[in-house]
């Protein structure tokens, strides 16, 4: 398994932020974390990425105990794009994206150079290498950072020229948000692609259309905890979503559309207490 | 290759401007000198003749009187900029100055109490040098002190809050000051000397001692800052994302704090404190090569170097035969050129 988690709880201050959450990964799959917010998707997602050590529980990444991996080791593994990065020094796009290739090689060689520039074209912002980060717009900021992410992750200056079984692994937190509709497709392909290389994608998204489409398999967190896992069919009941988001939607199926669509019921009581009823009424 | 030749252009025409200020400025004062015939006197020291004529006491004032005072300019200046490029960088912010959140008022504050204390024990009059270095030491963990915990205080959610850290240093220079003032209060006449000409900030105490007593604290950080400087410009990203690129975060950050601390206490430790020098030179820089630490950093060795040396130039002949503090004439330059910043900075936010 590329990717093993048993037990894991995490408190922060006081808070218990993630209960008893246990489950597996294979190489080239697209998990995606779904779930209200506050739900803990974002914080399972952390502590994935190293960034609090002081979790309870096991994870295993290739087989290595996460708590024994150095940062750099980490770092060869997995990439990680963040919610919202926030960069205000006038680096331009390539220095950006060149970034992604510190833990292998401080001072770029032409392979490392290929692979920036690979990561450029995927996410469309080679035009852009020259400008500086800070003018560009927010959807543009975060293909920038994606391309840099895509440079730490891959090995060679092409998506499919490797087989990555087993080898690297790639968290995104809410990848698309800012993005146009071309280049959330466009990033979400890029995943499903990386996937089919052997890359094990997991992924925090929010918009159940996009989680349909691409996933193989969706956790649903709720309260910190794993409410119910599996197949997309399986997940995307109006039962389930009702239970984990609080909102009543219908699920339908088209035919032009081999997944299924998800949207708000029509009668939906989004106001539940009475006094919330109460107010709906002015 | 357009990058590696910015940088070589960068470093290579700041290094010849440099030697240019370094053979004006020591040339200059009472007893002038030709810049070829300062060159001419150093390769005599070094061995070679070349043929241009100096008078024989000329040799004398350049090599006791003005070149410690120009190479300990060099070294502080120096000190500064590298110290100022690598704080901006550790708290991701272009507004963090040594001189500004506190760090040389602690340094400062220490050494003036290192000072009191040297005064009654006769072992450090009787060895200069190690009341230099014991002196060095003692700015050194005020600094550390001092940046450790307007770090800690700033730091809000992984990115030092600006207003935080000014508000930081306001309050840490405040107490520096009065403890610097109790000290005061305390000092014999001597001491009191001592003690004023280290809040205005000089380079009139140099000579080969106390060059040599800063050096090795200076040439440490020049000479490794530049190796973390891809680290550094990755921690722009934040910290979060310079871990998961693979820097060691905290390693890193403790670094930045002792290598940055140690330039700027050493020149505290000698010639007071110098303001701005650390807020405007990465500024100046960054104007031309851009924000990458590679070239950043060196650059803003030489470039500080070549910013304090004209300024103690000045001060020693503008109201010749008197001098100037150097630190006045620092905080002249220093001090609308931080005002002018500011506007920009917050003109860059409102749109």
């Amino acid at each position: 398994m590329m990717l093993h988690i048993k037990n894991i709880s995490l408190t922060l201050g006081k808070m218990p932020v993630l209960r008893d959450i246990s489950f597996e990964a294979a190489a080239g799959e697209l998990c995606v974390i779904m779930g209200a917010n506050g739900a803990g998707k974002s914080s399972l997602l952390n502590v994935i990425a190293g960034e609090y050590p002081a979790y309870k529980g096991v994870v295993r990444i290739a087989g290595k105990d996460l708590r024994t991996m150095s940062v750099a080791q980490q770092a060869t593994t997995r990439a990680v794009l963040s919610q919202q990065v926030v960069l205000n020094q006038a680096f331009s796009v390539q220095e950006v994206a060149a970034m992604g290739r510190y833990v292998y090689n401080r001072q770029l060689d032409t392979l490392d150079k290929g692979i920036v520039q690979c990561a450029l074209r995927t996410m469309q912002v080679y035009d852009l290498k020259d400008r500086p980060y800070t003018t560009l717009s927010g959807g543009q900021k975060q293909r920038v950072q994606m391309a840099r992410v895509l440079a730490q992750l891959l090995e060679a200056p092409g998506l499919q020229e490797l087989d990555y079984t087993g080898k690297k692994m790639l968290l995104l937190d809410e990848p698309v948000t800012g993005m146009d509709i071309l280049h959330e497709q466009l990033s979400l392909q890029l995943a499903a692609t990386l996937a089919a290389a052997g890359v094990l994608v997991v992924a925090v998204l929010h918009d159940f259309q996009l989680a349909a489409a691409f996933a193989h398999r969706i956790l649903l967190l709720k309260e910190g905890a794993l409410y119910t896992q599996g197949t997309v069919e399986k997940m995307l009941t109006s039962a389930h979503i009702k239970n984990s988001f609080g909102v009543d939607v219908d699920v339908l199926s088209h035919p032009q559309c081999n997944y299924p669509l998800v949207v708000t019921a029509a009668t939906a009581g989004l106001f539940q207490s009475p006094a919330e009823k109460a107010l709906n009424v002015f | 290759m357009n990058k590696l030749f910015k940088k070589i252009s960068t470093i290579g025409g700041l290094t010849i401007l440099l030697v240019l200020v370094i053979l004006i400025a020591t040339g200059t004062g009472a007893m002038h000198m030709s810049p070829l015939q300062v060159l001419a006197i150093l390769l005599h020291k070094a061995g070679i003749n070349i043929p241009v004529r100096y008078e024989a006491n000329m040799e004398g004032v350049l090599w006791m009187i003005r070149l410690p005072r120009v190479i300990l300019g060099v070294l502080i200046g120096a000190g500064l900029g590298v110290a100022g490029a690598s704080l901006q960088g550790l708290f991701r912010n272009p507004l963090a100055d040594p001189g500004l959140i506190g760090i040389s008022s602690g340094a400062s504050m220490t050494a003036v109490v290192m000072i009191i204390i040297q005064g009654s024990f006769p072992v450090f009059q009787s060895i200069p040098l190690l009341s230099f270095y014991s002196l060095n030491f003692a700015a050194f963990t005020g600094a550390v002190i001092t940046t450790l915990f307007i770090f800690r205080v700033a730091r809000s959610g992984g990115q030092a809050v600006i207003s935080t850290m000014l508000l930081a240093g306001i309050a840490v220079r405040a107490l520096c000051e009065s403890v610097t003032g109790l000290m005061t209060y305390v000092a014999n006449n001597e001491q009191l000397r001592s003690i004023t000409f280290w809040s205005l900030g000089s380079l009139g105490g140099a000579s080969w001692t106390t060059v040599m007593g800063v050096m090795p604290f200076i040439l440490v950080p020049v000479i490794l800052l530049p190796r973390l400087a891809p680290a550094i410009n990755l921690l722009a990203l934040g910290e979060r994302e310079a871990m998961h690129s693979g820097v060691k975060v905290s390693q890193l950050k403790v670094q930045l704090v002792i290598l940055a601390t140690m330039a700027v206490a050493a020149g505290v430790a000698v010639a007071g404190i110098i303001g701005f020098i650390g807020l405007i030179v990465p500024h100046i820089v960054r104007q031309f090569t851009g924000p990458d630490y590679r070239i950043l950093i060196p650059g803003a060795a030489l470039s500080g170097a070549v910013l304090l040396t004209i300024a103690d130039l000045l001060c020693r002949t503008i109201i010749a035969p008197a001098e100037l503090p150097v630190g006045i004439i620092t905080a002249v330059i220093g001090a609308p050129f931080f005002i002018w910043l500011i506007v920009k900075e917050k003109r860059a936010i409102v749109i």
